[in-house]
């Protein structure tokens, strides 16, 4: 991603007189450079994140550059975006960013090989047919879903989902709105069991807690055939590409959504979690603030730069590109990713990104002793809804 | 020394032909097993990892998922180093030397009067200022974050190498004054008053009698700073962002988030980082080993 | 030709910039942490006056004790576990043989490792998978290598590298000050037909009093501020069992983004240190050391 990015910069630089340059951190650690760095006086002048929940705090603390009228006054460039994902940068109603990368929606991940040397013959479509073949990975001795336990947010998704489809998008829209015991409803301890069931049918094995993502632990065993499967972003396509090529290159990784039929369940099978996309948006302290802006207008929506996202195996949030997205390269996985995307009733983000850093932090520890079971599905509930 | 301690290191003196026999005989009869085995098997915790780490930095990254972590690399190689190399960290590594630096001359400059005060001046400001620093020894740099942060903001040195250099310093200075004090006590009176008789100056007496003799101590002071400015972490993490300014232990975490799975590429990256100081340890251990504990020595 | 008293000594002028320097950068923020503690402040602006608010906080957070019970644990266990393997390796390491020097030089290599560099090996390590954690485990009772991702095991784990880092200094410490130890009291237990272990309790260790009680200061103050370990190879986790207090503080701070109350844990983490230092140089009279060698 960050070629691509350094190659759009280029082209910029190259074409106007003022000058970009890109700055990169790991994740975890570029949430907190950002916090401070904002507060600084060294501010950048656009910065990389995630809408919705996450950009609306830099919104409160006035940090963030108004672009509706830049957007209201060029409407090829404001329709270029598709709506749903673009909203996810409104704030009260005003726009304060524009989608960067691709609609990562998540969904499993899984080794072909792995699965046909277990007889397992087509991916699962229910949650039964799941459970199955986590069973039979299982017996044959290979971990059936590997997750990077010492990040939260890679056991987030679980609980996104489960959630989702245990009682639909809005349980957890009442969290964000804060409603009075919004926690400890039901369908949120309904999702913390089914994820202990897992975690004791070993469905995860038995070391997940020490694996990690940043350093790419989990591609790393699902790739070399240690693991059948991982729910993870569409953005580890374009990781395991860049990590483990041959992988991707040799066809030997497959996909396929989560599944729905859950006992129960009332959310609707085709909704999807994720991040409906990574935005940029200015700084209002920015002293190159008209270059910014200006830089976020040329390149974007720009055929160039979404023709390298899409080379990269990123499906950008832009309209009208279904027949470029499947004749291009990896066409069968970003006509998935795309049509997932268009086809869900819903988009629920990423909850770490939706909700305050304070909450998040004791979101993601909590959701890690759950995992480790340490702590039984009640007791987040109680947790959470006491802002512990 | 009294006449008392003399006679009876003659007295020792006297002897000594009948009791060295007797010892080197006992020695070379009876080797410590017990020792001998427990220092074996620290060396293997010590040295294991650390071959883990040379051994991982040679192996090619395509070997490393395959072969086992600690067989013997088959094709060493020393392409990781040339990746971490060109990643960047020369310039963290200048960072790192000029952070460094900084600080040893700004604590040296700032503790040897301030050491020189404490014992020969009679203030009671200075008294209660050199109490003050001891209990500073106990301030756990850490709990200082948020309002050091909140401070290098305001005064808009955010993201510059002054940043660090300026709190590092000042969490340094106890230490050195401790350390300074020590040998400073340690000068009889009786030379002082001797300087002073023949009208010397504080500043005087400073250069000629003070800065001699407490040559080894600030040796102590100079390394035990750089050690503390060299493996610096809290204060870079939190006080600087931009590459440019990156310190080796920030660009090594950094390097580990951004090149995760290849391990080999990471090992290289973290003896580079150790490869300075190895290097001045390895010209200069007797001095540096001795440098680090002179000043506790008392 | 008279002298006056304070002729030739230096004046209080000389102390100054130290007392400053250290004044603005260690002091105030000290004062500073303190009137943060009643403000609200995600780190972007400026912070707002929030009364009590953070203070009473205090009482519901549920992670506090058990961050105050793993610092308070942590701090135990180095302190035994260094002192018994640096003492008697200290001592070994100071006879004179050639071995005892060559095995040294390997010995002290990790006291020129930076925290992070030793963190971040100790990761590749620790992996279970595809590290050494995974060879080994099996032999330590540890069937799929996850050491760092048990609950219980990853404190344990974490306070292995914690004595890794810090065993070389203090075996530094000990070896140099056993080198220090006169011969003549070594000659004259032998005279008096004492053994090596004899010897070792009776002239050794009374000898490395001094030393033990320097190694003891140091190593107790210091652990309240095991950070950058815990930081690198953890993070605080598995969930909260390796979130000791200088962890909680900072994740409070720089990750949630609630700096007012991470002052809070600030202050509570100052008065631990400083009461700490108190009791122990105190206790030990540190400051008084007397002199071992009194007579000789």
């Amino acid at each position: 991603m960050n070629k691509v990015e350094n190659t759009a910069i280029n082209s910029y630089n190259k074409a106007n007189s003022a000058q970009v340059s890109l700055q990169t951190f790991v994740n975890d650690p570029y949430k907190q450079k950002l916090q401070t760095g904002l507060g600084s006086p060294n501010a950048p002048d656009i910065f990389f994140n995630w809408g919705g929940g996450n950009l609306e705090q830099y919104v409160k603390a006035g940090q963030v550059f108004d672009l509706t009228s830049a957007l209201n006054g060029d409407s090829t460039w404001k329709k270029s975006f598709i709506p749903s994902v673009l909203n996810t940068a409104k704030i009260n109603g005003k726009y304060y960013g524009v989608p960067v990368e691709g609609v990562q929606p998540a969904f499993f991940f899984y080794n072909k090989d792995v699965f046909a040397k277990a007889g397992i013959k087509t991916p699962p479509a229910s949650w039964n047919d799941l459970l199955t073949d986590v069973d039979t990975l299982k017996s044959k001795g290979i971990t059936p879903i590997t997750v990077a336990g010492s990040q939260g947010w890679t056991e987030l998704i679980y609980l996104e989902y489960l959630l989702d489809r245990v009682g639909g998008p809005t349980k957890f829209q009442n969290i964000v709105d804060g409603k009075a015991g919004a926690w400890k409803d039901p369908a949120v301890v309904t999702s913390l069991t089914m994820i202990q069931q897992l975690v004791d049918r070993g469905a995860f094995g038995t070391n997940y807690a020490s694996v990690n993502w940043d350093n790419h632990g989990t591609q790393t065993l699902l790739s070399s055939a240690k693991a059948g499967m991982e729910l993870m972003g569409s953005w580890e396509f374009s990781g395991l590409l860049g990590t483990f090529p041959d992988v991707i290159k040799q066809n030997k990784i497959g996909w396929f959504p989560f599944p729905g039929g859950i006992p129960g369940g009332t959310g609707n099978p085709k909704d999807v979690v994720g991040n409906p996309d990574n935005y940029l948006s200015v700084t209002t302290t920015s002293k190159s603030r008209d270059t910014a802006v200006d830089f976020l207008k040329k390149t974007m929506a720009d055929k160039n730069y979404v023709k390298d996202l899409i080379s990269i195996g990123q499906v950008p949030a832009i309209e009208g590109i279904q027949n470029q997205l499947s004749t291009g390269s990896y066409g069968d996985y970003n006509t998935f990713v795309y049509s997932l995307v268009k086809n869900s009733p819903s988009f629920t983000q990423s909850w770490d990104q939706a909700l305050t850093p304070a909450v998040s932090q004791s979101l993601l520890t909590n959701l890690q002793k759950v995992f480790n079971k340490q702590m039984t599905p009640q007791q987040f509930a109680d947790a959470m809804d006491q802002g512990q | 020394m009294t006449t008392r301690t003399t006679q009876r290191l003659q007295a020792s003196f006297v002897r000594p032909t009948v009791t060295a026999r007797l010892l080197r005989g006992r020695r070379r009869e009876r080797p410590n097993l017990l020792g001998g085995l427990a220092s074996v098997v620290w060396l293997v915790i010590v040295a294991v990892p650390l071959y883990y780490l040379v051994a991982s930095s040679l192996r090619p990254s395509s070997e490393y998922l395959t072969a086992g972590p600690l067989s013997i690399p088959h094709h060493p190689s020393a392409a990781n180093y040339s990746t971490v190399l060109s990643s960047g960290f020369t310039r963290y590594l200048v960072n790192n030397i000029l952070v460094t630096a900084s600080c040893v001359v700004l604590v040296a400059g700032l503790a040897l009067p301030a050491a020189y005060a404490i014992v020969r001046s009679r203030s009671r400001f200075v008294e209660v200022g050199f109490t003050v620093m001891l209990m500073g020894l106990a301030i756990p740099a850490q709990a200082t974050i948020v309002p050091i942060y909140l401070m290098i903001t305001r005064m808009h040195l955010y993201d510059s190498l002054t940043a660090i250099i300026l709190p590092t310093s000042a969490f340094s200075l106890p230490v050195s004054i401790l350390v300074l004090t020590g040998t400073l006590r340690d000068i009889p009176g009786e030379l002082y008053e001797a300087m002073n008789l023949d009208g010397a100056t504080a500043w005087t007496a400073l250069r000629n009698l003070v800065l001699p003799l407490t040559r080894p101590a600030l040796v102590t002071v100079g390394i035990f700073t750089s050690l503390g400015a060299w493996n610096g972490f809290l204060f870079p993490l939190i006080l600087t962002q931009s590459d440019s300014k990156r310190v080796l232990t920030l660009g090594l975490w950094n390097f580990q988030g951004e090149h995760g799975a290849d391990t080999p590429a990471i090992m290289a990256a973290v003896t580079l980082s150790m490869l300075p100081l190895l290097v001045l340890y390895l010209i200069g251990r007797r001095h540096l080993l001795n440098g680090l504990t002179a000043g506790f020595g008392k | 030709m008279t002298t006056s008293v304070n002729s030739g000594r230096p004046g209080a002028i000389w102390a100054v910039p130290a007392l400053a320097f250290f004044a603005v950068f260690a002091l105030v923020p000290m004062v500073l942490v303190v009137a943060l503690t009643f403000t609200t402040w995600n780190g972007l602006g400026s912070p707002t006056w929030a009364g009590l608010a953070n203070w009473k906080h205090l009482f519901h957070d549920a992670t506090l004790g058990q961050s105050l019970w793993l610092s308070f644990k942590l701090t135990v266990i180095s302190w035994v576990v260094q002192t018994l393997v640096a003492l008697p390796l200290g001592v070994w390491a100071a006879g004179r043989q050639r071995n005892r020097a060559v095995l040294s030089t390997i010995f002290f290599v990790p006291l020129l490792m930076s925290s992070a560099a030793i963190a971040v090996l100790w990761s590749a390590l620790l992996d279970p998978n595809f590290g050494l954690a995974a060879k080994i485990g099996p032999w330590l009772g540890v069937k799929d290598g996850n050491f760092i991702g048990q609950p219980s095991l990853a404190f344990y784990t974490v306070a292995v590298v914690i004595a890794w880092q810090y065993i070389p200094f203090h075996t530094l410490l000990y070896q140099s000050a056993t080198r220090q130890i006169p011969e003549v009291l070594y000659e004259a237990a032998t005279m008096d037909g004492a053994k090596r272990l004899r010897q070792f309790w009776s002239v050794t260790l009374p000898q490395l009093r001094n030393t033990v009680v320097t190694s003891s200061v140091l190593m107790l103050v210091g652990s309240l501020t095991y950070f950058d370990i815990v930081l690198i190879l953890t993070n605080g986790g598995p969930g909260t069992s390796t979130r000791i207090l200088p962890l909680h503080m900072y994740l409070t701070g720089f990750s949630s983004f609630q700096m007012g109350y991470a002052s809070v844990l600030a202050v509570i983490l100052l008065v631990a240190g400083t009461a700490l230092s108190l009791v122990v140089t105190r206790v030990t009279g540190f400051r008084r050391m007397q002199s071992q060698r009194e007579g000789l």
